[in-house]
Parts: structure tokens; sequence; C-alpha cells
């Protein structure tokens, strides 16, 4: 689904995000990325949305090398790819409805697909009640629940989490790792950038360690931080 | 395609909604300099109109003393009929000149005046207009003439008063153009603004770069539209109801060319101040 071939990065202001960094990420695969801030994690997020494009080697998507695709159908890239953000994102004089739907109607789908996908999901993540709601009556955990099933709304082959958990207590963080695992079953590949140590410990997925823009660690199974000399192969 | 339009729509209007009194600022400036350009226009068709007219019947006058001698007055007029450039001449005796002048002039001062003081005068049509100046030179020191009088003259000064007059309404039209285009320009730039999350949403879940544009365009274009359309009402009454001679008077359809080229610059300033806004300011 996802591969990196020998990507480098550097920033015009000369910061290096990311080095020679290959690797595979399969369809339905569930992957932690870990590291410190400024490690590469947003940058390796940035470049699967294609919002960067790396100096060096390529990256593929679907098989498809997305260093290719024209600028003008980069959008069309973008629709197979949910995201979702620490800070939630939510447009704040919409409701929780209306922010769910907007992912739909600004790519041009009809309003029966809304009316019927729309509550779909809103049920999918628990909020059917809270449809007529403004993101400002909510808490932090239902914020961000509005914005997984915006990112999800569409069915992404990809969804993409930048720290979703980042703002939200031990209980909430629960439900929306419980939510992003429910998604991940539907056979969406998910890739999510943590530093909840807690969170990666417990599920014991595959986690990927980036240290100053290489990647140190690719492990299945992984936990946060290991023994550096025990962990990694 | 449905669906679309109607966002677009939509948007468009929250936007001017939103920004009513930048749009409002902008729409006025656009109909102020666009009934410049359009007054302009006018005076410049109304003047060549006019003196079209008046260079189809321009004449020259040989006014004669009103002491000539009989024999002077043949003198001048065996040349007039022989002088190639002159088409025609028509005397015109004392009597009928005092009776022209009567009609000419109001009452106050047409009642003071005596056949006797009265010039009589030789009405001569010269082949080319701009011959008539060639008659003034040749007639204008003979013995028993006045002067000699060719309205071209009087056309030409007009003209050159019209022409400053309508540069200066030009230059203040391009002064004003501009100021409508930044202001334009500054309410989509306000606009853009005021929907930057909304803009950041878009571009993340794959909006097209011209479903994200469009609203924007569409808002600077309606406020060009809506500008030059204030214009047109401004030019129209203008030329309704502004008092005009008859020379001067222009046709409908001269009218109409006024408000189309007034409603395509609008359209123009609109389009182009958005799309300035957006290639600076919209980043997709």
């Amino acid at each position: 689904m996802i591969r990196f071939e020998h990507v480098s990065k550097t920033y015009k202001n000369g910061t290096l995000a990311l080095k020679d960094v290959t690797l595979d990420i399969e369809k339905g695969e569930f992957v932690f990325l870990v590291g410190a801030s400024g490690s590469g994690k947003t940058t390796f997020l940035r470049l699967l949305l294609r919002e960067e494009l790396p100096d060096q080697g390529r990256i593929l998507e679907a098989g498809r090398d997305i260093g290719e695709i024209s600028k003008w159908r980069v959008p069309y890239l973008r629709r197979n790819i949910g995201c979702v953000f620490q800070d939630f994102r939510l447009l704040p004089n919409k409701t929780v409805f209306e922010n769910v739907a907007f992912a739909l109607e600004v790519i041009g789908r009809p309003r029966s697909t809304v009316d019927s996908q729309v509550p779909q999901i809103l049920e999918l993540v628990g909020l059917a009640d809270k449809s007529k709601n403004l993101p400002g009556e909510l808490s932090g955990g239902e914020q961000q629940r509005v914005a997984v099933a915006r990112a999800f709304v569409n069915r992404p082959l990809i969804l993409l989490a930048d720290e979703p958990t980042g703002n939200l207590d031990p209980t909430n963080s629960e439900t929306i790792m419980a939510l992003l695992e429910r998604i991940n079953r539907t056979g969406t590949t998910v890739v999510m950038a943590t530093h909840d140590k807690v969170l990666v410990d417990r599920m014991r997925r595959r986690v990927i360690e980036l240290d100053k823009g290489e990647m140190i660690r690719d492990q299945v199974r992984g936990v946060y931080g290991v023994d550096k000399a025990a962990g990694s192969f | 395609m449905r669906v679309y339009f109607r966002y677009a729509i939509k948007e468009t209007l929250s936007n001017l909604w939103r920004n009513r009194m930048m749009t409002v600022a902008a729409v006025l400036t656009v109909a102020v300099s666009l009934s410049l350009v359009g007054a302009a226009l006018l005076l410049k068709q109304s003047a060549a109109q006019a003196s079209a007219q008046w260079q189809q019947g321009t004449r020259v006058t040989v006014w004669m003393q009103p002491t000539v001698s009989p024999s002077e007055i043949a003198s001048v007029q065996s040349q007039l009929s022989n002088l190639p450039i002159v088409k025609q001449c028509v005397y015109y005796s004392q009597l009928q000149d005092y009776n022209e002048a009567l009609k000419l002039l109001p009452q106050s001062e047409s009642s003071v005046l005596k056949v006797s003081d009265m010039p009589s005068s030789f009405r001569c049509v010269p082949t080319v207009p701009s011959n008539a100046f060639v008659v003034e030179s040749t007639f204008a020191n003979q013995p028993g003439v006045y002067k000699v009088t060719a309205p071209e003259q009087q056309i030409r000064e007009m003209n050159r008063a019209i022409r400053v007059l309508q540069i200066v309404f030009l230059a203040l039209a391009g002064v004003l153009l501009l100021s409508a285009t930044v202001l334009i320009l500054n309410t989509i730039r306000m606009a853009i603004f005021a929907r930057r999350r909304e803009v950041s949403v878009m571009k993340l879940v794959g909006a097209t770069n011209w479903f994200i544009r469009v609203p924007y365009i569409t808002e600077g274009f309606v406020q060009g539209l809506l500008g030059s359309l204030v214009a047109i009402l401004a030019v129209t009454a203008l030329h309704t109801w502004y008092p005009l001679h008859n020379e001067f008077r222009l046709n409908t359809s001269a009218l109409l060319g006024t408000n189309a080229v007034v409603l395509a610059v609008g359209v123009v300033i609109g389009s182009v101040g958005s799309a300035i806004a957006i290639r600076r300011f919209l980043d997709v």
C-alpha cells in the first residue's frame, strides 16, 4: 500500500527531516510512528499527503509513484487518504453533522450520499445524538471522534493520524484508539504518529521509530521505547 | 455539477454578506470610476457627432462692411465665383441678414439693430471643409470686407476643449479603476482569510483547486458586475436627462455601446482583482 524507497528530505532552511528511509507498509496494517519531536514524523505524513516532495527517492501509494502525479491530480490522491490531527481542525461554526458532511460536499458528492453516509459514520463514532451540536459544545474526546468521522466518511484507503491523542486524557485516548482499531479492521491502512507510550505498549502493533530523520527501528508487535540492543532487527 | 453550483453560489453570497462593508466600498468605487469612463465615452461620441454635423454644413461667411459700395460687392462676388475651392455662394442682403439676426438674437439686443447697421454677406460652401481657411485668408483684407468667419475654427477649439476634458475624465477613471481593483483584491483577501480554516480542511479532504477558488472568483466578478450596473444607471441617466443641443444628442445604440463597454470593464476589473488575490493569498 505504501512504499518508501530511499526517501530523503531536507527543507529549504537546511533542516534534515528524513534521511534515506526505505520501508513497506502493507494494505490493512496498523503502524505506529514514534520518535522525539523533530525526528521527522510529521514530514513522513506530509510526504504521504504530497504536501511535500522528497529530494531523493520515491514514494509509492497503491502502486503509484506519487511524485509523478501532476499537481492538479493531487486532490484526487488526497481523497484516498483520511487525516486526523492533534488539534482536531473542526470548523467551529458548523455543526457536527455539517463538519462531516463538508468533507463529502467539497469533493462534489451528491446530497443523497451525504444524507446516507454522515448519519452512518456518526453512529460508528458514537455521536449520532450530538449531530446538531457545535464543536465548542463537545468535549475534546468527542471533537476528536468527529474529526475521525470526517476523515473516514469518504472510506479512504489510508488513514493518517498525527498525535490524535495528544490533547486527550487517557480515557478519551482509549476511545479514539478503539475507533482507529475498528477502522483498521475494515481494511484501512492506519499510520499513527504518537508520543503515547502507554497506548503503543498496550497495542503491540508495528512500530517504526525515527531519530533525526533516520529510521532506527522497524519492529512488528513493537513497544514505544526499547532497549536498542534487544529490540531492533 | 448541480451540487457544485449550489455550493459556489451559496459561498459567494455568504462571502459578500460577511464582508458587506468592504463590498459596498468596492462596488461604489467601481461604480464611480466606470461612470466617469462612461461619461468620457459619451462626451467623445457626442463631440464627434456634433462636429461631423457642423462640418457637413460648414460655410464660410464673408461679411461686407455696412458701408460697402456696390462695385466692391461685385468684385468680391466675381472672385468668389471664380475660386475653384468654393462650391457655391449665396448673397445675403442687409435686409436678409437683419431678419436672420432678429431670429438669432434675444429681443433686448435685436431691438437696437437697424437694417443699415447690418453687414451684407456671402454665404459660401467650400468644396472641402478645410478649404474654409483659404477663403478666409484670401478675402479677409479685401476692400469692403468686414471679416471672414468660418465655424471650422470654433469646432476645432471646442474639440480641443472636449479632448482635454476627456483626458481628465479618463485619467481620473484610470486612478479610480486601479483603486477599485485593489479594493476588490482586498475584499477577496479578507474573505480568504476569514475562510482559511475551511480552505485548509478542503485541501485536506481533496477538494479540487477550482472548487476552492471559484467562490472567490465569482465574488470579485459579482462586485465588478454590481459596480458596472450602478455605473450603467448613472450613464443612462446622464444620457437621458442632461440637457444638450440636438447636435450632441446621441441615439440609443451609442448609449448601448457605451454601457456594454462599462459592463465589460467592470467585469474584467472584478475578475482581475480576485484572480490576483487568489494567486497571492490562496495557496492551493
